[in-house]
């Protein structure tokens, strides 16, 4: 075969490949997935590297100013040199899905490795997890970018990067795929759960190619009884309390930093300074605290009660002073930590309380308590419920781990109706998902409906007149304006003046202004088209004129809206 | 309805002549003119299939206290009420997302730097960005204020080449300014231009609206720029070749808007002609 038709079919297979959207999505995906698990190796290594090389600095009086020092490095690299501003990562993520079909820039793929890396390795209280999403999520979106592909398709790998990257730090693939579907894109949909599952699997391998094939935590055997998943539900209790504290906050000290005059690469490095001095008192607030994690689901965490519950109380503290003041990271692995040691003081208090319980062990409500946290500040019970049977190999605690997650996550949804994750978005109103109704009208502009083909009549014009106008246009509505300024004056509804076009003596007397509506109400071209619907309801009027600078535009009618509207909701959801 | 020009306005000397020139270009359209005042150094433009980020420098934040009271003082003049945007939305709650629903946007060469580049021969990387992302012509405006009075479409048979052709005739239209065409013809038929012509069925709008078509043969393309009006608005499709094209070969853009100092419209790949 020659050269020209062997490029020929190369071609064809090419174009065939590219016909079929799934396809395509599928086999982008794996390259997503390994990229996104990559950037999670690369910030774990990083982590690593960072945590040996300060190790042997921590014994110093001054060692309180290296989160000081990293969080404003962080800071620096993030504001100053890349000019990104800082966040959790997951909002942005989840914001550029809801508004903006994916979009995200592409220095959001590298720019959180590094800062994330700044402030965690420095001993900053926060998690790697955040970052590697954002960076995953970003690499998804370039990617998408890059093959020019429809805005479904790009929302997909924005998810595939996600769940690669979540897949790939933990090692836990389905945790991956579960918080991709219910955090980041928030439905469940066939055509995103394929694509999503395998870079979510490629993540995970090329992990466990680079880093070999281990649980984050240590198995351990728990024997499940009833009294056990009776002292669930005071997990449930405690776990709900401390997610809505947690949440408070972080909201709270992130006012009290907004406030304060000191440029924006300063203020991490206030929460930066403070949360050394809290760990010079005690370290295992430091970092992300997986050792520490660790000990107490192997039940070798020795620190009594009274400890472990200050200890609860200073990691709340140093994740909202690092996180509330600007620093870099996620608010995952604090979750977990958090989690682990408010199961743990619940444990030791029901054992000092009722010595003779035979509880399954402390490591098991440690468990639960990380499932608590996780659900009660991510409302997200899924993910909660298969990350910690995945990083720690513990199937028998699925019962209690059910219940805590659900229980905690309605709870929380209760007192505090958004995830920590969306309530700034939901604040503000941007957060929609595509194809709810919110979503669709964002994405449609008056603009766009507006039709412009209607006959204008001047002000002054004679009914009969008029009605010969009326005789040559198939429309029943007539914008009125002024014959020497143009400005639009009115409007007429010929249903409104029957009586006049039936009675011959008004022909001649009457004019245009005599027999138009002043009172309907008009729409600026820039108006939201919610805002325009709201306004069609109150004035039970199916269309609606459009004015622009005083000069009539045209008409907006619901007809035209709900066609665009339906084009709109197939080209979100992907259905026709 | 009417059209509608972004210009992010910077309050400096060198703002106020970029200024100008958006005046101009709205009072001959007839178009809508929405200012952009920014408070933060950084704003995000979404576009179909991409996300720009535009860093600014310090001086579009100088003397906030009269930078709208400036516009309303040049728009006065001009006998235009300009629109004032305020973001509705922000990514990572602190960056302004813009919108990118106009129909043309007006920038300086460089978005980003004061007068040191915004000379000729030089593009700024967030313009180039909006250029090939946008779906609305941007319009580089000349260091400092000046009128057109004709229209001049670079034309080089390419799809984008006649993408600028439809964004010319309908400027002619809208300004009734005189459109000119201007091409060199780089070793090829003069014939093969007329081809193009023909194929993108704009022959019956060549002959109905171009005043003079300048087919130059000889000599190098930077030497046949002479021919070109100096008071003429240059319309040029922007970035339709690919990376390597434009590396081995050139890009036809970058020498027009290095050695020419009219206004010039770049007309994007991603740019939508809606009709005249």
């Amino acid at each position: 075969m020659n050269l020209s038709a062997t490029l020929t079919n190369a071609k064809l297979k090419w174009a065939i490949f590219r016909s079929d959207d799934r396809l395509t999505v599928i086999a982008l995906a794996g390259f997503v997935g390994v990229c996104s698990g990559l950037a999670a190796v690369a910030l774990n290594r990083a982590l690593h590297f960072m945590g040996t090389a300060l190790h042997g600095l921590y014994h110093h009086w001054w060692a309180f100013l290296l989160p000081a020092g990293g969080a404003i490095l962080s800071a620096f690299f993030l504001n100053t040199l890349l000019k990104e501003r800082a966040g959790h990562g997951v909002p942005e993520v989840v914001y550029a899905v809801s508004r903006y079909g994916g979009l995200l820039r592409f220095r959001s793929s590298y720019s959180r490795l590094v800062s994330s890396c700044l402030t965690i390795g420095s001993g900053g209280s926060a998690g790697p997890e955040a970052p590697v999403v954002m960076s995953g999520a970003a690499l998804g979106s370039n990617i998408a970018k890059y093959f020019a592909l429809k805005e479904r398709q790009r929302i997909t790998l924005v998810g595939c990067g996600a769940a690669g990257a979540i897949g790939a730090i933990f090692n836990a693939p389905i945790a991956g795929l579960v918080f991709t579907l219910e955090v980041i894109l928030g439905e469940w949909r066939t055509h995103n759960i394929i694509p999503i599952a395998i870079a979510a699997v490629t993540g995970t391998e090329l992990s466990r190619l680079l880093q070999g094939n281990q649980i984050p935590f240590q198995h351990q055997q728990f024997s499940i009884g009833l009294i056990d998943i009776g002292a669930s539900f005071g997990v449930v209790a405690l776990a709900t309390i401390v997610s809505v504290s947690l949440g408070r906050l972080l909201k709270a000290m992130n006012g009290v930093a907004s406030k304060s005059r000191l440029p924006q690469w300063v203020r991490p490095g206030v929460g930066g300074a403070a949360v050394g001095i809290i760990g010079i008192f005690l370290p295992l607030v430091l970092g992300e605290g997986y050792l520490s994690v660790q000990d107490m689901i192997q039940s070798s965490f020795t620190p009594g009660l009274s400890l472990v519950a200050f200890a609860v109380v200073a990691k709340m503290l140093a994740t909202a002073l690092t996180l509330g003041w600007g620093g870099s990271g996620g608010i995952f692995a604090p979750s977990l930590m958090i989690g682990s040691l408010s199961g743990l003081v619940y444990y030791r208090f029901i054992d000092w309380l009722l010595p003779t319980a035979a509880l399954a062990g402390e490591g098991c409500f440690a468990l639960l308590g990380m499932a608590g946290l996780i659900s009660g500040m991510l409302q997200a019970p899924l993910t909660a419920i298969f990350l910690i049977v995945e990083i720690t190999g513990s199937y028998e605690v699925i019962l209690p781990l059910i219940i805590v997650s659900a229980l905690t996550s309605t709870f929380c949804y209760y007192i505090e109706p958004t995830s920590f994750y969306l309530r700034d978005l939901i604040e503000k109103g941007q957060y929609m998902l595509p194809g709810t109704d919110a979503r669709v009208l964002s994405d449609l502009t008056v603009r766009e409906l507006v039709e412009t083909d209607y006959l204008s009549v001047p002000n002054d014009m004679l009914l009969k007149e008029f009605i010969d106008v009326i005789k040559h246009s198939h429309r029943y509505l007539f914008p009125v304006q002024d014959r020497d300024t143009s400005k639009y004056v009115g409007m007429i509804f010929i249903d409104r003046i029957r009586p006049y076009l039936f009675d011959p003596h008004m022909h001649a007397v009457l004019m245009t202004e005599q027999v138009m509506d002043r009172a309907v109400p008009a729409v600026k071209p820039d108006d939201e088209l919610a805002d325009v619907l709201n306004l069609m309801e109150r004035s039970r009027l199916s269309s609606l004129p459009v004015v622009e600078s005083n000069r009539f535009v045209g008409m907006l009618s619901k007809s035209v809206l709900l066609d665009h509207y339906r084009k709109e909701l197939i080209v979100q959801t992907g259905t026709g | 309805m009417e059209e509608r020009l972004l210009h992010v306005f910077r309050n400096t000397p060198l703002g106020r002549e970029t200024l100008l020139q958006s005046l101009y270009f709205c009072n001959t359209l007839a178009a809508n003119l929405h200012i952009y005042v920014p408070k933060a150094t950084q704003f995000l433009m979404y576009f179909d299939h991409d996300a720009v980020q535009v860093d600014l420098d310090g001086s579009y934040l100088m003397s906030p206290a009269t930078a709208v009271a400036h516009v309303e003082a040049l728009a006065e003049q001009n006998h235009i009420k300009p629109t004032f945007l305020t973001p509705k939305n922000y990514t990572a709650s602190q960056l302004p997302d813009i919108p990118t629903n106009f129909n043309y946007m007006c920038c300086p060469r460089s978005i980003s730097d004061l007068s040191s580049k915004i000379g000729l021969g030089y593009i700024g990387p967030k313009v180039r960005r909006i250029v090939k992302s946008s779906t609305f012509p941007v319009l580089i405006t000349s260091p400092s204020f000046k009128k057109w009075k004709s229209i001049c479409v670079f034309y080089g048979g390419s799809n984008n080449a006649n993408k600028a052709l439809s964004w010319g005739i309908s400027l002619s239209i809208k300004s009734g300014y005189p459109l000119d065409m201007f091409t060199y013809t780089d070793g090829r038929n003069e014939g093969y231009f007329d081809e193009q012509i023909k194929a993108a069925e704009m022959t019956e709008k060549v002959k109905r609206h171009v005043r003079n078509w300048h087919k130059i043969s000889e000599g190098k393309f930077e030497e046949s720029l002479y021919t070109v009006d100096d008071d003429a608005l240059l319309v040029v499709g922007a970035y339709g070749h690919g990376l390597i094209k434009d590396f081995l070969f050139g890009s036809k853009m970058e020498t027009i808007q290095s050695w020419m100092p009219n206004n010039t419209m770049l007309v994007g790949p991603n740019c939508t002609y809606r009709g005249a």
